[in-house]
């Protein structure tokens, strides 16, 4: 009977993980040159740091190990390695790191370049895939005279494809050009899209190095237009949920405010929710919410996703649809590129126009016109069980669903029978069929 | 020139029992804005010879080019009646004791399909419709659809024979054919009638008959028209007969012989039918003399008939002259003023039996009460049917009936749109009412209040209300009913401004054209596209001429129409399927079938719905369906939206814990609905039943986030198994047109996938009528392709009559459905291909 009690060995070990990127497994010989390990132990040795952390996205933790001791090795310290980054693995973990006082933290894999909250010291190491310059060189020799970028994974033949095309640029932090048109040579479509925003071109090509094609990155227009859906969407909500998705991002603080601000002067209601990295099931268990804000980095895929069961939009929409003095736009999924200060005043809400909800076809209640009448003054009568009648946001809402706790029923249900139940546990009862 | 003020207007208002509101109804084309013109000219608005010609009540520039009515248009009337008619008026609450002038609101509606959504909303705020059939063409599919609604609506009609000139001009009739004719109208007319309604109902007697005089003859065009009173009151003083008996006489099967002087019931050699004989030999003898210039025998007549010319029409002769002669001898006017004053119900009369049709609420309220009996000093209970653009952009004035109470300029009152429910703060708002005002066709006439009976404007409550609503001063009123329209938005066009910086130009303009028009849907899609969504082609061709020129006023591409489609399922789901919670410690088990026939359109009526009693709705649907009753008592309920045509059944036996999921199932159920897993449209016609539930013993571990997501999944397994299929609409296609073009319109439709179930002669006439079932996403370019193709011969009138499986499975890549489905994948961004079974169906 004991055994029931519990999950089945065999079943947690067999049992398949999907949709993970697949593990990386460096062949020893090539660990030095991937991982820049003379680098590394050089920018240490150079700054004379004495706790340093190793970060590393999940998919490259089987190296993380023979990376560290290597590391040790030359070093003759410890290293620390982070892994099971709380939020997005591209952002460098400061949370983390301070678990041991670190004093330097050397991030390996993609990257986002978000500006980050902390000044703890930092060398970024990025992947390095193989490019067939060849390749490269027939499919670009009509483009000699363009701008490339190469993406990180890629800058490490800078130099090589320097000798054919000469306005050769690497993706790093700051960067300034003038071109409206660029080739970005990498497949990360994420990068591309937002490299395209934050630099405001208007066309962009990318070379992707596996199928060895050039294509015009046009997926921008897709993400442009959705917004004007995320906008109708927020103007209709009530209720929102805003995520913290990040504690790295710069300004990530300044921004869940700027939100609160924007919501509370709509008069509308929201609620902060901090659940480590968002997931379907997480968020749904807040029924209540009519849409999330997530303040993440901009390359989290979440903005992207559509099997959350309410949407989720950027600060930046919320600024559009909720501030009536917005005039930028350039969207980006960088807050930062956008964070504003400015000040909306209740009477320039009140001056918004009443209008009609593009998705819901009904009038908008705006906080303004609705009736004043015993606001929050009705006391509940005892039979309804509930305290407060406020019918627009949470209470409201739970006070409308089906299940409000044990029901007796008495003198509806007939009396049954004992039965015997189900044995076993959760994860696979013994009697089930199927 | 106008006979009226607008004071004298205001006092008629006041004599609620001498109102009359009405809508004037019929099929494209049978002359109802032309006819309305006579009223408009008696009424002293526009000149008597113009009438007919102006269509004063086709206010828009389109509407006067193309000779369309599009927009419905009102317009108040103040006329006098004869002491000689009034006594016609026997019910009290028909007239005010000793007031001759009667104020008649008259609204003229759109005859075209596309726009019968017009239609509806003048038939709500009126009493009366006056049902104008081309005696020519005969009954046509709209004449049956508007008079359907109006006795739906309990609109009382009356009959009205148009374009006589043309019968007797063009088809050359002979008086018995002519009198057959119009025997056929008005018995095809009282089958309508007498199918939606019965005479013991509370409106009493509908049918129309015109030995009462409800049934009038004449053509607007040339502005003539009578009824048998007219022609009785003629002969009553030589036959020395009463003008009622006189009236009863003068159709139907009364044969008089003028040889001994006798009546018959039976036609026999030597007599003649007195309709014939009394009625339309004289206007034969008009007819033959001036169009054939015997100036002699003219000149007789006139002087017997007591026409007396002016002295500018006595050079006239041919058309002119005949015009001029018919007219002066019988003023169209006349006739339809006594038609509607004295058989149109007054709102007195109308609203007692109206009001449990009109009204949400419980029948005994204050309210409810105050609307029956037509109470001036009752609460302001207010319906807004439409609303009519003001010359200020975008901003609109709120048209609808007082039903009772007084609303007046200044006053407080309470908005509710049609999502109010008593006790709830949604959709409400207290304002004040800014300005009332009075429609006059192309213009309008501020006016300082309005009581209850009378059909006006208000200034002020638009930013409120999107196209209809209850204006109401009573705290605990419920809303008016929503009105129900007979056709759907199925076509749809995705628009987006040349210039991308005119976007929010855009928005708002579709926000502005949501509002203009009663039915049109402007919505904007998951993708971020701009779709306006209308009844038929040309209902979207004026939607965006609106929204181009008035509404947004920037250049608009549109794409190519497409039409809406939903996602079914064919079969029973071919296995169990299970969906295993993120935490695999909860499993569903489901499985879809399809709905029997019938029982989605059930839904869609509201036959069946979400706020029936559980016991009723399972004995309707065992009774109905072969349901098993202990099932259906267990809905647990319909979606899309709380409403739509899908229906989740719990099936389990005694499984914990389930009540306390069921939220987070419902949740996942209306997800699924609304966005399918063929192409994320909604479903339609599925029954998923619950099977069994297993749920882990712990509360927190089968929350909302555990149940949700796993529905949704279970759901999506469940369609996928069950031989998923796409649905498309399809118009009921009305197509009149002679018997060589017949031949033609097959072909046509052969190549577009309709299918002709019913073809029929026109009795009396050369003309045929085909009718077809024809897939909207085919029609596009329908009426041209069918004009070119008969000669310009045929003209159809489409209808959204009903959903149809598109035959194809759409998971197969070589058939067409999967190409549709990939093309509405590929336009809302989604992943190409159909998600693959292995997504969702979980293994134990």
């Amino acid at each position: 009977m004991s055994a029931n009690f519990f999950t089945n060995d065999a079943i947690i070990i067999e049992r398949q993980i999907d949709d993970l990127p697949k593990l990386v497994s460096t062949n020893p010989d090539e660990l030095s040159y991937i991982y820049e390990i003379d680098n590394c132990v050089k920018w240490i040795q150079n700054h004379n740091f004495k706790k340093v952390c190793l970060q590393f996205p999940d998919y490259m933790l089987t190296d993380a190990s023979e990376v560290a001791k290597s590391l040790q090795n030359r070093l003759q310290q410890t290293v620390y390695i982070l892994g099971d980054t709380a939020y997005e693995s591209c952002c460098i973990d400061y949370i983390a790191a301070a678990h041991v006082e670190a004093d330097a933290i050397i991030h390996f894999g993609p990257v986002c370049f978000s500006k980050p909250t902390e000044t703890t010291p930092c060398l970024r190491i990025f992947e390095k895939y193989p490019l067939d310059l060849n390749k490269l060189r027939l499919v670009l020799t009509n483009h000699a005279n363009s701008i490339i970028v190469l993406d990180t994974p890629y800058a490490v033949h800078a130099n090589l494809i320097r000798q054919t095309f000469n306005n050769l640029i690497v993706i790093t932090d700051d960067f300034v050009h003038t071109a409206s048109s660029v080739i970005i040579v990498g497949n990360n479509l994420r990068k591309i899209l937002n490299f395209k925003l934050a630099h405001k071109l208007t066309e962009v090509f990318y070379y992707d190095p596996i199928t060895t094609t050039l294509t015009n990155y046009d997926e921008d227009l897709k993400v442009l237009k959705r917004r004007h859906f995320l906008v109708e969407t927020i103007k209709d909500s009530i209720t929102f949920g805003i995520i913290i998705g990040t504690v790295s991002v710069k300004n990530y603080f300044s921004a869940i405010e700027r939100v609160k601000k924007l919501i509370r002067v709509h008069g509308k209601k929201y609620y902060v929710i901090s659940v480590g990295k968002p997931t379907v099931a997480k968020l749904a268990n807040f029924l209540e919410i009519d849409v999330y804000v997530v303040i993440t980095c901009g390359m989290n895929e979440i903005y992207d996703s559509r099997d959350f069961y309410k949407p989720i939009v950027t600060p930046y929409d919320m600024e559009t649809a909720l501030n009536p003095h917005w005039k930028d736009s350039h969207f980006s999924y960088d807050f930062n590129s956008y964070l504003t200060d400015l000040e909306i005043s209740k009477e320039d809400v009140d001056n918004m126009l009443d209008d009609v909800s593009l998705i819901t076809g009904k009038v908008r209640t705006s906080v303004k016109g609705m009736v004043v009448e015993d606001v929050g003054s009705e006391v509940a009568t005892r039979e309804s069980g509930a305290l407060a009648l406020n019918t627009n946001f949470g209470a409201g809402f739970l006070s409308q669903r089906g299940w409000k706790g044990l029901e007796q029923n008495l003198g509806c249900d007939q009396p049954d029978t004992v039965s015997e139940g189900r044995r076993g546990i959760a994860q696979g009862y013994q009697n089930e069929t199927l | 020139m106008v006979n009226f003020t607008v004071d004298e207007i205001r006092a008629m208002m006041d004599k609620k029992k001498n109102i009359r509101n009405m809508s004037v109804i019929a099929h494209v084309d049978h002359g109802k804005s032309t006819l309305t013109d006579s009223l408009v000219s008696k009424a002293g608005i526009i000149a008597g010879a113009k009438a007919g010609e102006t269509r004063f009540t086709d206010t828009r520039k389109d509407e006067q080019e193309r000779c369309i009515t599009i927009k419905s248009t009102a317009i108040s009337m103040f006329f006098e009646l004869d002491d000689k008619d009034l006594v016609f008026i026997t019910n009290p609450d028909q007239r005010e004791k000793e007031e001759k002038g009667f104020l008649i609101n008259l609204i003229d509606s759109p005859g075209h399909v596309d726009f019968s959504s017009e239609v509806t909303a003048a038939l709500r705020v009126t009493d009366g419709a006056l049902v104008v059939v081309d005696c020519v063409s005969g009954v046509c599919v709209q004449t049956e659809t508007v008079l359907r609604q109006a006795i739906a609506e309990r609109i009382k009609p009356i009959l009205f024979m148009n374009k006589m000139d043309r019968a007797l001009l063009e088809l050359q009739l002979e008086a018995e054919e002519l009198y057959q004719t119009f025997q056929r109208i008005v018995e095809n007319v009282n089958v309508i009638i007498a199918t939606y309604s019965d005479d013991s109902g509370p409106m009493g007697e509908v049918r129309v008959d015109p030995s009462k005089g409800s049934v009038g003859f004449g053509s607007g065009l040339h502005g003539w028209a009578f009824t048998l009173k007219q022609f009785a009151e003629m002969y009553s003083e030589k036959f020395k007969i009463d003008v009622v008996k006189l009236m009863n006489r003068l159709w139907g099967e009364n044969f008089f012989s003028a040889k001994n002087k006798k009546w018959a019931k039976q036609k026999e050699p030597d007599n003649k039918r007195s309709f014939c004989m009394y009625v339309l030999d004289p206007i034969y003898k008009i007819f033959d003399c001036i169009m054939n210039y015997k100036k002699e025998e003219t000149e007789l007549l006139l002087k017997k008939l007591g026409v007396v010319l002016k002295h500018e029409d006595k050079d006239k002769d041919g058309k002119p002259l005949l015009k001029v002669v018919m007219r002066t001898w019988l003023p169209a006017g006349e006739a339809l003023l006594q038609m509607i004053a004295i058989h149109l119900p007054s709102p007195v009369v109308a609203q007692k039996y109206r009001m449990e049709m009109l009204y949400e609420g419980p029948l005994d309220d204050e309210a409810a009460l105050a609307v029956k009996g037509c109470d001036p000093n009752g609460p302001l209970m207010m319906y807004v049917s439409k609303m009519v653009p003001t010359s200020d952009k975008g901003r609109f004035y709120a048209f609808g009936r007082v039903f009772s109470g007084r609303v007046a300029t200044g006053m407080k009152a309470r908005i509710m749109g049609p999502n109010y429910t008593p006790g709830k703060k949604e959709d409400l708002y207290e304002k004040a009412i800014q300005r009332t005002i009075l429609m006059m066709g192309r213009y309008v006439e501020a006016i300082e209040d309005v009581p209850c009976g009378n059909i006006c404007g208000l200034v002020g409550v638009d930013q409120f209300l999107v196209k209809t609503g209850t204006i109401t001063t009573f705290k605990d009123a419920h809303n008016m009913k929503v009105m129900k329209f007979s056709v759907s938005p199925v076509v749809r066009v995705a628009v987006e401004p040349k210039n991308p910086a005119d976007l929010p130009k855009l928005v708002e303009g579709l926000k502005r054209l949501a509002k203009s028009d009663p039915m049109v849907q402007c919505i904007i899609e998951e993708s971020g596209e701009h779709i306006i969504a209308g009844a038929g082609e040309l209902h979207l061709e004026i939607c965006l001429k609106d929204l181009e020129e008035d509404h947004a006023c920037i250049p608009i591409k549109k794409s190519d129409p497409v039409v809406s489609y939903r996602e079914s399922v064919s079969e029973e789901s071919n296995t169990m399927c299970l969906s295993k919670s993120p935490n695999k410690h909860n499993r569903l088990f489901m499985k879809a079938c399809p709905m029997p026939d019938g029982l989605a359109e059930d839904i869609d009526n509201g036959d069946v719905n979400s706020r029936d009693d559980f016991k009723v709705r399972a004995r309707y649907l065992s009774e109905k369906y072969d349901y098993d009753v202990t099932e259906a008592r267990k809905i647990w309920c319909f979606g899309p939206d709380g409403t739509g045509p899908n229906i989740l059944v719990d099936c389990t036996k005694g499984v914990q814990y389930l009540n306390e999921i069921k939220d987070s199932v419902v949740a996942g159920f209306q997800w699924a609905a609304k966005e399918g897993v063929l192409a994320e449209e909604n479903l339609r016609g599925v029954r998923f039943n619950i099977f069994d539930v297993t749920l882990h013993a712990d509360a927190i571990h089968r929350g909302g986030g555990q149940i949700i997501p796993t529905t949704r999944r279970c759901l999506y397994a469940c369609l996928l198994t069950a031989a998923p299929r796409i649905m498309e609409p399809v118009y009921q296609c009305e197509i009149q047109c002679p018997e060589v073009a017949v031949g033609g319109i097959y072909g046509v439709l052969n190549r577009r996938r309709g299918h002709v179930f019913e073809e029929a002669q026109v009795a009396g006439t050369p003309m045929f009528v085909v009718k077809a079932y024809l897939p909207v996403n085919e029609s596009f370019g329908f009426t041209a392709d069918l004009r070119s193709n008969t000669g310009g011969q045929a003209f159809p009138q489409c209808v959204f009559d009903h959903w149809q499986i598109f035959p194809g499975d759409p998971l197969e890549p070589s058939t067409k459905t999967y190409t549709i489905v990939q093309d509405i994948r590929k336009r809302k961004g989604l992943k190409e291909g159909v998600p693959d079974l292995t997504q969702y169906l979980d293994k134990l």
